[in-house]
């Protein structure tokens, strides 16, 4: 079984509030998870790469040219909370991860 | 869907006619199926209107100017809502349109809503909708599928002609096949992603599902092509519908890998799909028996890569610029109380798994050996296709199973067995009807080709579908 | 008291002078509203998809070949991952594993002696955006405000291996490599601004041991002196500790500017885990050698070959050759004027002197303009102090050298039939004095050729009444 603090840890890293339902359970679900994902394990790999991009392509780079951004209300308007032109969040503080 | 452009561009019925026919059609049996999450009627209504004006000036923007058409709510629509099925996303409104769906306005369809889908389109059964499981037009106690369950049970109840789905591991082909209609999972890069909401960038597509081959054909037509704003389908040329010959399956080499024939097959999806076969086998063509042996890590691979992009993809809904917040004293308590109110379970399931399978301590062991095992795959796939020109398999191992049946994730995970290999390897694959079982459930066959071969697999689709297929709408 | 080796790392941020941002096409100028410069791209909204700017990679590129370094044609972006308000997507677009340079180094002069510091990586990335605190720093702030303008600005980060042993070495080298980056134009390089940040490492090690101390970061030193005054502190305090029996911890750390210390952050242990993987979203950067041979031709001189040459083809001082290589634009007025006019140090004495303080003031002057008050210096139409008068006045007057001195009439009176009146009547008035010159106080000659020039109002050209004087005297 999956360490209990391993599963808050990995809630810390990605910002999840989790409850004690939650915690419990999804430390029963990676623990499966890892289980079922064993096979992979022994998979030998040794001569190949990894593949990020099943299809190659060339990378087509962008010419440095200005174009539009979008007006300052546009950018505000799903902001949750805005002033002055700024989105506002509470104070920030250190995570402890 | 040529009937219909015919009938618009002969005047015999008005765009605005069409879109009122099918805004009744969804007023009807909304209530039933909740296939959509936002209708646009005024909209629609309003794009139907300048589409018939247009006729009526004889210059349509296409044949198909005035079809409406609807859009899973993953992809952006401008000033339309697109809540990707999430709480925290409730109230979003894109300001941009994803390219695809530029394209079609620019060919004239009017956008009819948007349908349902898995929360971020993680799951297999629509169940994971922040807004309700969409129900299957041929057996309401039974899924749709998902992820693109809304965008596939509202063509197969003719509440909307065609539609766009996503498919990241089988989420356009699954609910294709569960409710009897024709899906593509284009080859990756083919389709621009430009505003679609990511899952998982590497293995997500947008594709077309429509009634038949054809109409799938011609909605993948209106989507092809190199998109600048996405470097990553920078290879991509245009794409022509094909001419309907069906002397193409002479001599056609098919491969039937066995490891998808075996275990946890349906007896009579595997019926359905070898009387396929046959009929295919009996124009011409030839069955070669082939090993996809490494589809037996396709589905570990595929999670793992899967969760792993999607807990970064879905990083940035924080609560700062857009979304739901909820409010806190500080930003870090913010940013977890907003995630953990605006994501449902298997969202947060899925962030968990991925965030633990990119930790510095697990990285190597987990997400690295999966993309190493997904060049393993890709090899296995490519590999198979120098001595054969498309791969038949069954879609789905089963056919529509009951709301509520599957209990655990891992359970889930496996709808997308036969599916996820084509994500993994980047090549097309069309889900088409073949028949349907004892209870009366549409059942599918997945054909496969080489990066870029879609026009093969629409003709072999073509010809199944005239075959042993069944009429997609079931009315 | 044991003596102690000091060990100093430097990473530096660059942002680069190009007119869109790295991934989008926002400008990427100062100073703008807050929020003004953002589109759905820079500000992270699902679905948009990032595209790497072209100039960006060419001029992390230049740096990279002007630094020494291998360019590497084959490099990745990586996704690294952490929450904070200013990181629109929470995650960073960077290069990690396979950055674009590798193994260059910069040469520098610390005193006389030319020394070699080893540049680990070249990398490019994208900036954050900019936090304004409501309270007086970041800790005592009920709220902050965000304003994504700078966020997706490209940057270049600098690393050097821990191969500078004093604070003043740091401060030489990063002085020098400001230099190297304003002389191929890819950085404004403006500390004050934030357009150039330096982190600074460093740690202590017994005199003579290989083995490396615990290191400390310092973050955000934006001037050269904070810099320099911060590793002077944080060696201090180190040594102190040590001394004690202490332990260094692991940590980072901030300069506190008007305290003089530096205060910790957080210690290293529980460093955040970035979850790095590849970009899913870019594909791989593949440099053609050819563009990058290209690239290298446009590199200028730099600035240590500018030095060298000062010195070796023009005769002048290191003092000389480094105040016009640290002023580019007196160093290229010293070409234009060099071509006119051979007396270089006659030039440089020019161009340090009063010109650099007049042109500090009002700009430079046309060279022709100068080039000419040079001539007729170096022709001996006028005196050292004259020119200073003629300097002042082109500043102020359209007029021409020459004009100027025909217009205040100051030709030198080098004319010796109308200078030996004047010296007649002068050491007529003080024949006591000539009396005791030609007794052996020859320390008097200055005296009579003070008040030739004072009755001639300084335009007599001394050399020639030296020598008139000689002749008279010795008679
Ligand atoms: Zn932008």
């Amino acid at each position: 079984m999956i360490d209990r603090g391993e599963v808050i840890r990995m809630a810390r890293l990605a910002r999840l509030e989790l409850s004690e339902a939650e915690i419990a359970q999804y430390q029963m679900d990676l623990t499966s998870f890892l289980i079922s994902g064993e096979k992979l394990q022994k998979v030998d790999v040794s001569r190949v790469e990894g593949t990020s991009h099943a299809v190659p392509v060339t990378h087509e780079l962008r010419k440095d040219e200005v174009g539009p951004s979008l007006p300052q209300d546009a950018v505000l308007l799903a902001g949750p909370k805005v002033q002055d032109g700024f989105f506002q969040v509470p104070r920030i503080v250190e995570a402890q991860e | 869907m040529k009937k219909l452009a015919n009938l618009l561009e002969t005047k015999q019925v008005s765009s605005q006619e069409i879109v009122e026919h099918y805004l009744g059609e969804i007023t009807r049996q909304e209530p039933m199926l909740n296939a959509f999450i936002t209708v646009d009627q005024e909209g629609a209504l309003t794009q139907a209107q300048a589409a018939d004006q247009r006729r009526a000036e004889n210059r349509p923007l296409s044949p198909w100017d005035g079809i409406p058409i609807a859009i899973k709510d993953n992809i952006s629509t401008r000033g339309l809502n697109t809540t990707c099925a999430s709480r925290f996303l409730a109230n979003y409104r894109p300001l941009f349109d994803a390219t695809v769906v530029r394209y079609l306005k620019d060919a004239g369809l009017p956008i009819l809503g948007k349908t349902n889908l898995d929360e971020f389109a993680m799951g297999s059964s629509t169940e994971y909708s922040a807004y309700g499981v969409t129900c299957n037009p041929h057996d309401r106690s039974r899924v749709s599928g998902g992820s693109s369950g809304g965008s596939a049970a509202a063509v197969a109840a003719g509440e909307i002609p065609w539609s766009l789905g996503s498919d990241t591991g089988g989420s356009i082909r699954q609910p294709a096949s569960f409710c009897g209609v024709v899906g593509l999972k284009p080859t990756y890069g083919w389709v621009s992603r430009y505003g679609l909401v990511a899952l998982a960038p590497s293995l997500d597509q947008i594709g077309p599902l429509a009634t038949s081959v054809e109409d799938t054909a011609i909605l993948f037509s209106l989507l092809a092509g190199a998109d600048p704003k996405d470097a990553s389908s920078a290879a991509a040329q245009t794409f022509e519908v094909p001419a309907w010959d069906e002397r193409c399956i002479k001599g056609l080499k098919i491969g039937v890998p066995e490891e998808f024939f075996g275990k946890g097959l349906h007896p009579e999806v595997e019926q359905a799909v070898r009387r396929g076969l046959r009929a295919l086998e009996e124009q011409g063509a030839v069955l070669v028996p082939i090993s996809l042996s490494t589809n037996e890590y396709a589905i570990d691979t595929y999670l793992t890569l899967v969760t792993a992009e999607a807990s970064s993809s879905l990083a940035r809904y924080d609560g700062v610029r857009y979304g739901e917040r909820v409010g806190a004293q500080d930003s870090n308590t913010m940013f977890a109380k907003s995630r953990a109110a605006g994501f449902g379970p298997e969202v947060k399931r899925r962030i968990i798994l991925g965030t633990y399978v990119l930790s510095a301590s697990h990285y190597e062991a987990y997400y690295e050996q999966a993309q190493r095992v997904r060049t393993l795959i890709r090899q296995d796939v490519l590999e198979a296709f120098r001595h054969v020109d498309v791969i038949i398999t069954p879609t789905t191992p089963t056919a529509a199973f009951r709301i509520g049946a599957k209990q655990s994730p891992l359970e889930m995970y496996l709808s997308d067995l036969f599916t996820a290999m084509a994500n993994l390897s980047g090549i097309p694959a069309l889900s088409v009807p073949c028949g349907k079982d004892s209870k009366g459930l549409p059942l599918g066959m997945q054909i496969m080709g080489k990066h870029f071969s879609e026009a093969l697999l629409f003709r072999v689709g073509h010809f199944v579908e005239k075959t042993v297929g069944i009429r997609g709408c079931c009315r | 008291m044991i003596s102690y080796d000091t060990v100093i790392g430097l990473e530096i941020h660059v942002a680069l002078l190009t007119q869109s941002k790295f991934l989008c096409s926002c400008k990427a100028s100062f100073g703008a509203p807050p929020n003004s410069q953002c589109c759905p791209i820079c500000l992270g909204l699902p679905g948009a998809l990032p595209l790497i700017n072209e100039k960006a990679v060419e001029y992390a590129t230049k740096a990279g070949i002007a630094l020494n370094c291998q360019i590497n044609h084959f490099s990745r972006f990586d996704r690294k991952n952490y929450f904070y308000p200013d990181l629109p997507k929470a995650y960073q677009i960077t290069q990690d594993t396979f950055p674009l340079c590798t193994k260059g180094f910069l040469e520098y002069y610390v005193d006389d002696r030319l020394v070699k510091t080893e540049i680990t990586r070249i990398h490019m990335e994208e900036e954050a955006g900019k936090l304004i605190h409501s309270g007086a720093s970041i800790v005592d702030s009920e709220y902050s405000l965000v304003d994504y303008n700078r966020a997706g600005i490209p940057l270049i980060e600098i690393v050097t291996a821990p191969d500078i042993h004093h604070p003043q070495q740091a401060r030489l080298f990063l002085e020098q490599l400001r230099l190297l980056l304003s002389y191929i134009g890819v950085s404004d390089t403006k500390m004050e601004e934030g357009s150039l940040r330096c982190d600074a490492n460093i740690s202590l090690k017994p005199s003579g041991s290989n083995v490396l101390g615990t290191k400390v970061e310092i973050k955000n030193l934006n001037s050269f002196r904070a810099l320099e005054r911060a590793l002077e502190y944080e060696e201090r305090r180190q040594s102190q500790v040590l001394n004690q029996g202490g332990i260094i911890r692991q940590e980072s750390c901030t300069w506190d500017d008007r305290t003089g210390k530096t205060m910790p952050m957080r210690s290293k242990g529980d460093a955040p885990d970035y979850r790095i993987f590849p970009e899913p979203d870019l594909p791989p950067l593949h440099l053609d050698p050819v563009w990058v041979e290209l690239i290298r031709a446009t590199i200028p001189e730099l600035p240590l070959e500018r030095l060298k040459r000062f010195e070796a083809e023009y005769g002048l001082s290191r003092y000389e050759a480094t105040f016009l290589v640290n002023y580019p634009d007196f160093g290229e007025l010293f070409f234009a004027l060099a071509c006119q006019c051979r007396a270089y140090k006659a030039i440089v004495n020019l161009l340090m002197g009063d010109y650099a303080r007049l042109a500090r003031e009002k700009g430079h002057l046309d060279p022709q303009r100068l080039a000419e008050l040079l001539t007729i210096v170096d022709e001996g139409q006028i005196t050292q102090t004259q020119a200073k008068d003629v300097l002042e006045d082109l500043f102020s007057s359209h007029l021409s050298a020459r004009e100027i001195v025909q217009e205040k009439g100051l030709e030198v009176m080098g004319d010796p039939e109308s200078l030996r009146p004047i010296l007649r009547q002068v050491l007529g008035a003080n024949s006591e004095l000539v009396h005791r010159f030609q007794n052996g106080d020859t320390k008097l000659l200055g005296f009579f050729v003070g008040q030739v020039m004072r009755v001639t109002q300084g335009k007599a050209d001394p050399g020639v009444v030296n020598r008139l004087l000689r002749d008279e005297l010795g008679k």
